[in-house]
């Protein structure tokens, strides 16, 4: 360590000597074991794995789709053929029953999870920022929520009869209890140092409210929206099969008095891509209105 | 309330604590997080509170900062009796406490909104402050793009912003490596310096006290209590040479002592 010029340039240094003839050796065994990326927990999947996968899995729908449709024989149908089931949709569209049910159903869907989601973030907000509000709310809204939102159908029945208000009020009444509860956790998650901080610059409650909770429950509040959305849907079902004229579970149970298994095969479909484009849709728009928040 | 010190100079007390003790109500075991404390600080003096964790003194701050009220005693700040927060205390957290939607400029800028400034007014100051902490060309930016030394500056400069009678950090740089807390510290001292803003600070770092305060209060816990009031022998303008002084070591012992005790 006389000459420091030595260690720098590691020429005569014995810790760089000792590192060569390290390397130089060969190993002897091996230590630790090797994971495929395929499975290993949590184990990031290179891109062409991920397309692979992705392909595999819709496939495998598909062929079991196929398996199911070729099993049964022609005079009883119970499963159609993905051939038969894209012949019935078009069929739906031509005609335009597809449309008037579409819509029928979206904007049952639209005005009653929209009262839904209203209310839930007004309650939500209050309950998650005032403890008042909690001890007030939770303890009814616990209960209200177990009881399950179908069982009301009769007495809906019995107050608003038979036109859209019974089936609009079930949608809200299904979903607004988890849309209240889980608003008031994203309200509650607002750190309680930004709360402070935001006191002591001389906001009031009005404008921690207004300026503070609300756009940091922002992108919590549209992801719980999309999270309960399907069950909003499921309402939306249970109403339109039982009193209805049109709509898309309307046209379902429709279809099978005439066992029309294609026609409910393709309507099926439509439910999925509604639910899939509305997801997407939720996604895009939380992260356009909160793109601070994104992941 | 002005008074006189024993060098002669006439001082005014910004922030007097007097008998303020907090009891956290449990059903079995109540805590007594403070007992009877009394502080003060002068106008434009820069006063650490320094105690190891659970002695009380964040609690002492946020009763200060109105965020929390005393059991029995009371804080006057200016002669007037605090009963809840305000602008007139800015106050810095560790962490967590930027607004992470809004960018460096719009943060800066909520306590002068919420105190209506006129928008000429407030744009003038913000770009004043920007310019003080060195932050001008991240105006744009949203703090989750920032590094953590550079958060805690706009939580400075945004408590710094509706100019208010004290300002109160609590442990500001407690989340920072070592080589940015330094950083930091340096710039606190000339932030204080150029402004002048009475200030007190919570910290459980000996040395960060002796090179920012001129005085220290001492805290110890269960109760947590005040222990001992330390005067800082350094001037005002101080650099990073001051830790090199036997003074700063002996200090730094003696401190050392008093917490471990």
């Amino acid at each position: 360590m006389a000459d420091p010029a030595a260690i720098t340039t590691g020429t005569t240094s014995p810790r760089s000597g000792d590192r060569r003839a390290v390397g130089g050796r060969p190993a002897v065994a091996t230590r630790g074991k090797v994971q495929h990326q395929l499975l290993g927990i949590r184990s990031p999947l290179a891109g062409r794995w991920r397309l692979l996968l992705g392909v595999l899995g819709v496939g495998l729908v598909l062929v079991v789709w196929v398996v199911a449709a070729s099993r049964g024989d022609s005079s009883s149908v119970l499963v159609p053929t993905p051939a038969a089931t894209w012949r019935a949709l078009a069929d739906m569209w031509s005609e335009g029953t597809l449309w008037t049910d579409l819509w029928a159903s979206f904007q049952r869907v639209l005005i009653g999870y929209g009262i839904s989601v209203a209310i839930g973030i007004v309650i939500g907000i209050l309950i998650g920022s005032f403890a008042s509000a909690a001890s007030l709310l939770e303890p009814p809204i616990a209960f209200l929520r177990y009881i399950p939102a179908t069982a009301l159908i009769p007495l809906f029945l019995l107050w608003l009869g038979l036109d859209e208000s019974p089936k609009i009020w079930l949608i809200v009444v299904g979903t607004v209890f988890y849309n209240i509860l889980m608003t008031a956790d994203v309200a509650r998650s607002v750190p309680r140092q930004m709360l402070q901080a935001s006191y002591t610059l001389g906001a009031g409650r009005r404008t921690i409210l207004r300026r503070v909770i609300f756009p940091h429950s922002l992108p919590g509040i549209i992801d719980v929206a999309r999270i309960n959305l399907a069950a909003g849907w499921l309402m939306l079902v249970v109403a339109e099969l039982l009193a209805a004229d049109k709509g898309i579970a309307y046209r379902i149970n429709q279809a099978q008095r005439f066992r029309a298994v294609d026609e409910m095969f393709a309507l099926l479909i439509v439910f999925g891509i509604i639910g899939l484009v509305s997801d997407l849709f939720l996604r895009w728009l939380r992260d356009r209105v909160s793109p601070w928040a994104k992941a | 309330m002005a008074k006189v010190t024993p060098t002669g100079e006439l001082v005014d007390e910004k922030l007097v604590v007097s008998g303020v003790s907090k009891v956290f109500p449990h059903r079995k075991h109540p805590v007594e997080a403070l007992d009877g404390v009394d502080m003060h600080v002068d106008a434009g003096e820069l006063v650490c509170l320094l105690g190891a964790s659970g002695c009380g003194k964040s609690t002492l701050l946020s009763i200060i900062g109105g965020l929390e009220t005393a059991t029995t005693g009371e804080v006057l700040v200016e002669d007037e009796l605090v009963v809840g927060p305000g602008a007139d205390r800015g106050m810095v957290f560790q962490a967590y406490s930027l607004f992470p939607w809004l960018n460096v400029a719009r943060n800066i800028e909520f306590g002068l909104e919420v105190a209506k400034w006129p928008k000429a007014r407030r744009k003038e100051r913000v770009a004043e402050l920007l310019g003080i902490m060195g932050l001008s060309e991240f105006a744009g930016t949203l703090p989750s793009a920032l590094s953590g030394g550079m958060r805690q500056r706009v939580a400075i400069a945004r408590a710094l912003a509706p100019e208010p009678d004290m300002l109160l950090l609590d442990e500001p740089f407690g989340a920072l490596d070592a080589e940015t807390k330094r950083h930091m510290q340096d710039f606190l001292l000339t932030i204080w310096q150029r402004t002048r803003t009475t200030i007190l600070m919570v910290t459980h770092d000996v040395e960060e006290a002796i090179y920012l305060s001129q005085r220290i209060y001492v805290m110890a816990a269960r109760p947590g209590r005040m222990a001992a009031e330390i005067l800082v022998p350094f001037g005002t303008s101080r650099g990073p040479t001051v830790k090199r002084d036997p003074r700063f070591l002996d200090l730094r012992d003696e401190l050392g002592d008093l917490l471990a005790s």
